[in-house]
């Protein structure tokens, strides 16, 4: 066979397609993904399209972004103003009506159609004229509903986008300080950093100092800007930041100019993967479970975004240990070499030499790593820990079906949903290891 | 161990609520609002000296020059927050301070005020009421103001309220809050916030006090195994665990051994057979179970056999001291363990499985491995048997990624134990650390986590151990 003359990326992409469980997969993936994206038009109690007293309203789209959206009927000469989401337009006449593929929005609550409607069995509606009908075709509870009457396929179409979140978010936290962390361990190793010692100290007390000037000093101002609201509060903390990173790297810039001596210019090396390795046996020999829910209990605000920081604060020990294998392995080879013979800075050689031809294991451990995130949530939420009442999870519809045995839509739907996510994700992520290893090219 | 007890130390500091106030609040039934400040009060000191909340909390601390180093002794917590918040904006702790104590002298007057009986039967008994409430609530509610605008409005609020001649007594004093507030204002020292200092506690703080605990205070401290008391029932948080750790640790015991029995052996059979069908079937079947989550199959479990509907073959929950079914039952008689057996059926199946096929690939991939190994090659050359080539060469070799993983099983499991005691109903310390976050028990919380913490490094221990034993060439003697 003719070896063309392909990129890296091609190859592994020409691999990856070899392997079919994984390709399917991958497909799917993209239809979650189309999913999540398009769940308030596929899941919508408001209609997309509507006709009612001789004008057009396309209400799905008009509350997307606005939840009080309102529109204006004349009827009789007298302007009518009603907001979209008052109003149960399965009750009303209307003239013409496209509804979406799923009639309910996930907290929906049908009241006629409470105490767990079956999915097959009839269900009820009471239309315009008030007489209790059964309910039309289009607009079924096609996986029944709970207790209150929330409808379940809409709920697991909404729990597609959060366990998605979930996953890629908290796994991106994860990966980034995994590789930062990792790389730097991996490359320096115990003695390869090394400061002045004036450097060296003075770093450390800009640590405290920074500490003091960004967060202490200004914690009732970060504090009120979080009672402003989220974005404010994100600023502030933003600018903290910055503040206490200038003030580190001030002192430690006057560290480095005044290393005269013979006593102060004495190198002394950071042990970096010491620090890094103890942190990951520390991190990997608690229960993480216990841990995050011991946090979120102290966090007395419920709040996703909480729950996939803390996911990601957790769960990078996986990537950085796989980065500071690779890079000891990378370390050695001849091009850092020739990088460091060159002048090149520790920066430049690790972001643009060193980290380029490590980062393969990376995206295997990151399908696994979404996996497991996923994992967790739902359990989390199943357990009702750290995830809003009122965001509607794969593992909160889960836990409504505790309640009820007879219910069995509500343990099985959301069940077969976090399987088949999961078994993507893992699916993929062998894949990519098959793939991306030029150990099996076949 | 060192670092854990500090995480969890650190989690038990941030907790939202002040356990004081509840711990108060449920010795004291809620009374009405003038009657409860006086006698509460040395309770409430009481209370903070039994939990150690009267020390600073750690051997050194950093704060600012206006910061007070005796902030700490203030006995409510939502007072101190509040107080380190107004230093925060005016910087002048000495002012402060008198502020919070013209602040106290308000909030004791007004409790003990009694009303001339001349001049109340000019109000209606309804009005009267009200009228104290007001003084009542407007007093406390300065203690929790730090914004200045809001300050002034409740301090004229009060004002006026005072104007009337039933108030008269109480004027002077609210006049005196207001110089002291003024006098804030007046004398901010804003730049010594900016100022950082380090002040040394000495070991008289909360955490030594929470690690070693004092005879003083009869506290025996972390490291002998006495967590505090639980704020729900004020129960030895330490006889609670001891009364919940024998369930999940058997439970998680069992359950780790039997998902090993299985899966070494399964895994070795599919590694020996491998691409045969029956290899395939089982990696199948393994991957699909590996994608579950463990709760999924565990409600599906007591939907299954424990439904009056489906199959009644087990109950659905309650493994319990045997002596609540019958008191003349221990846990070892035959006719308890007899009683007992079906209650432990499901969840031992839903602990084993979820560790089973996790260990269950690896173990496959490994003995794949191995079984390439030219080592393999060479035994089967020399003429052994099939079965010494594969349990004898290859198994031990084969055995030591799965014993990495026994450190990793062991944290997880005692992690999944959260979910799966809570659907079960088992009352050990997975549920136990469930019910402590509902109800923000934070020494449950505290001691369930840091003797997991003591678990999972026992784990480690273990694993080591094993590996010494399955590999001849590790050792950990100094030679």
């Amino acid at each position: 066979m003719i070896e063309e003359n392909i990129t890296y990326r091609q190859f592994a992409w020409k691999q990856f397609k070899k392997n079919k469980p994984a390709l399917v997969s991958f497909y799917i993936l993209i239809l979650l993904v189309l999913l999540a994206v398009l769940s308030p038009i596929i899941a919508n109690d408001q209609p997309l399209y509507m006709k009612y007293k001789d004008t057009s309203f396309y209400p799905a789209f008009e509350t997307m972004f606005n939840e009080t959206a309102s529109g204006e009927v004349i009827e009789n000469e007298d302007t009518i103003n009603f907001q979209f989401q008052n109003i149960d337009w399965r009750t009303v006449q209307l003239e013409s009506v496209y509804w979406p593929l799923i009639a309910y929005s996930p907290n929906t609550i049908d009241k006629y159609n409470r105490d767990y409607a079956h999915p097959n069995f009839p269900q009820r509606l009471k239309n315009y004229k008030g007489v209790i009908v059964e309910l039309p075709r289009g607009l079924r509870h096609y996986l029944g509903t709970d207790k209150l009457g929330r409808d379940i396929a809409s709920g697991l179409i909404y729990g597609t986008r959060i366990s998605l979140l979930v996953g890629i978010i908290s796994m991106g936290i994860a990966v980034v300080i995994g590789l930062i962390l990792g790389a730097a361990a991996g490359y320096f190793g115990n003695d390869g950093l090394t400061l002045s010692r004036s450097q060296y100290w003075l770093t450390w007390t800009g640590v405290f100092i920074a500490y003091f000037y960004g967060f202490y000093t200004r914690s009732l101002a970060l504090e009120q800007a979080f009672n402003d609201g989220i974005i404010q509060g994100v600023f502030s903390l933003f600018l903290s930041l910055i503040i206490a990173a200038l003030i580190i790297l001030t002192i430690s810039f006057i560290g480095r100019k005044i290393a005269i001596g013979s006593f102060l210019k004495k190198e002394v090396s950071i042990p970096i993967d010491a620090i890094v390795s103890r942190i990951i046996e520390v991190l990997n020999s608690m229960p993480i479970l216990i841990l995050i829910i011991s946090v979120s209990a102290i966090i007395s605000e419920k709040s996703l975004w909480v729950l996939m920081i803390i996911i990601g604060l957790t769960g990078w020990t996986g990537v950085a240990r796989l980065i500071r294998a690779e890079m000891l392995r990378i370390k050695q080879m001849e091009y850092i070499e020739a990088g460091k013979v060159l002048g090149f800075s520790n920066y430049r050689i690790i972001v643009k030499h060193a980290l380029p031809n490590g980062l393969a294991p990376i995206f295997v451990s990151f399908a696994f790593g979404v996996a497991s995130a996923i994992l967790t949530e739902s359990g989390l939420s199943f357990l009702g820990v750290g995830v809003p009442d009122d965001v509607v999870t794969w593992g909160s519809l889960l836990s409504r079906g505790r309640a009820e045995f007879e219910a069995w839509w509500l343990v099985i739907y959301p069940g077969v949903a976090i399987f088949i996510t999961i078994t993507v994700y893992n699916l993929i992520g062998e894949g990519l290891r098959d793939a991306l290893d030029p150990k099996h090219k076949k | 161990m060192i670092v854990i007890s500090l995480l969890a130390f650190v989690i038990s500091l941030n907790s939202p609520t002040d356990p004081v106030e509840r711990l108060v609040n449920s010795a004291v039934n809620e009374s009405d609002l003038s009657s409860e400040s006086s006698a509460s009060e040395e309770l409430r000191q009481e209370v903070r000296k039994k939990l150690g909340l009267d020390l600073p909390v750690f051997y050194i601390n950093l704060s600012s020059l206006a910061e007070s180093d005796t902030l700490y002794r203030i006995a409510e917590r939502s007072h101190q927050e509040n107080l380190s918040k107004l230093t925060k904006l005016y910087g002048n702790w000495s002012e402060i301070q008198a502020y919070y104590s013209s602040l106290k002298n308000l909030e004791k007057a007004v409790g003990q005020f009694k009303a001339d009986s001349s001049l109340t039967a000019t109000y209606s008994s309804n009005k009267l009421t009200t009228y104290k409430n007001k003084s009542i609530l407007g007093a406390k509610s300065l203690f929790e103001l730090n914004d200045d605008n809001k300050i002034i409005e409740q301090i004229s609020v009060l004002d006026t309220l005072y104007q009337l001649r039933l108030f008269s007594s109480l004027n002077p004093i609210l006049k005196i809050v207001k110089l002291k507030y003024s006098k804030i204002k007046r004398h901010t020292t804003n730049w010594k916030n900016y100022i950082p200092t380090i002040q040394f506690n000495g070991f008289l703080n909360q955490y030594h006090l929470w690690l070693f605990g004092d005879s003083d205070r009869n506290r025996g401290g972390v490291i002998r195994g006495d967590f505090g008391k639980s704020y729900i029932d004020n129960k030895s948080v330490g006889d609670k665990m001891l009364e919940m750790f024998p369930y999940s640790f058997f439970l998680v015991i069992i359950s780790i051994i039997l998902a090993y029995l299985i899966s070494i052996p399964l895994g070795i059979y599919s590694a020996y057979k491998k691409d045969t069908l029956f290899d395939n079937v089982v990696s199948i079947l393994v991957f699909m179970l590996y994608s579950l989550p463990s709760f999924f199959v565990a409600t599906w479990l007591l939907y299954q056999f424990s439904n009056p509907d489906n199959l009644l073959w087990f109950p659905s929950n309650g493994v319990k001291n045997p002596a609540t079914y019958n008191n003349d039952w221990s846990w070892y008689d035959m006719d308890s363990i007899k009683h007992q057996a079906p209650y432990f059926v499901l969840p031992i199946i839903a602990f084993t499985y979820s560790s089973f096929a996790f260990t269950n690939r690896i173990m496959r991939v490994s003995m794949i491995d191995v079984l390439g190994a030219d080592y393999i090659r060479t035994a089967r050359a020399k003429g052994l048997s099939e079965r010494h080539v594969i349990l004898k060469h290859g198994l031990r070799n084969g055995l030591l990624p799965i014993i990495t993983m026994f450190s990793n099983v062991f944290p997880a499991a005692i992690g999944g134990s959260v979910i799966l005691e809570t659907i079960f109903g088992i009352p050990g310390m997975g549920g136990a650390v469930y019910e402590a976050i509902l109800g923000i028990d934070i020494p449950m919380i505290v001691a369930v986590f840091t003797l997991t913490g003591a678990l999972t490094v026992t784990g480690y221990l273990i694993s080591d151990v094993l590996y010494a034993i399955v590999d001849p060439r590790i050792s950990y003697s100094k030679k």
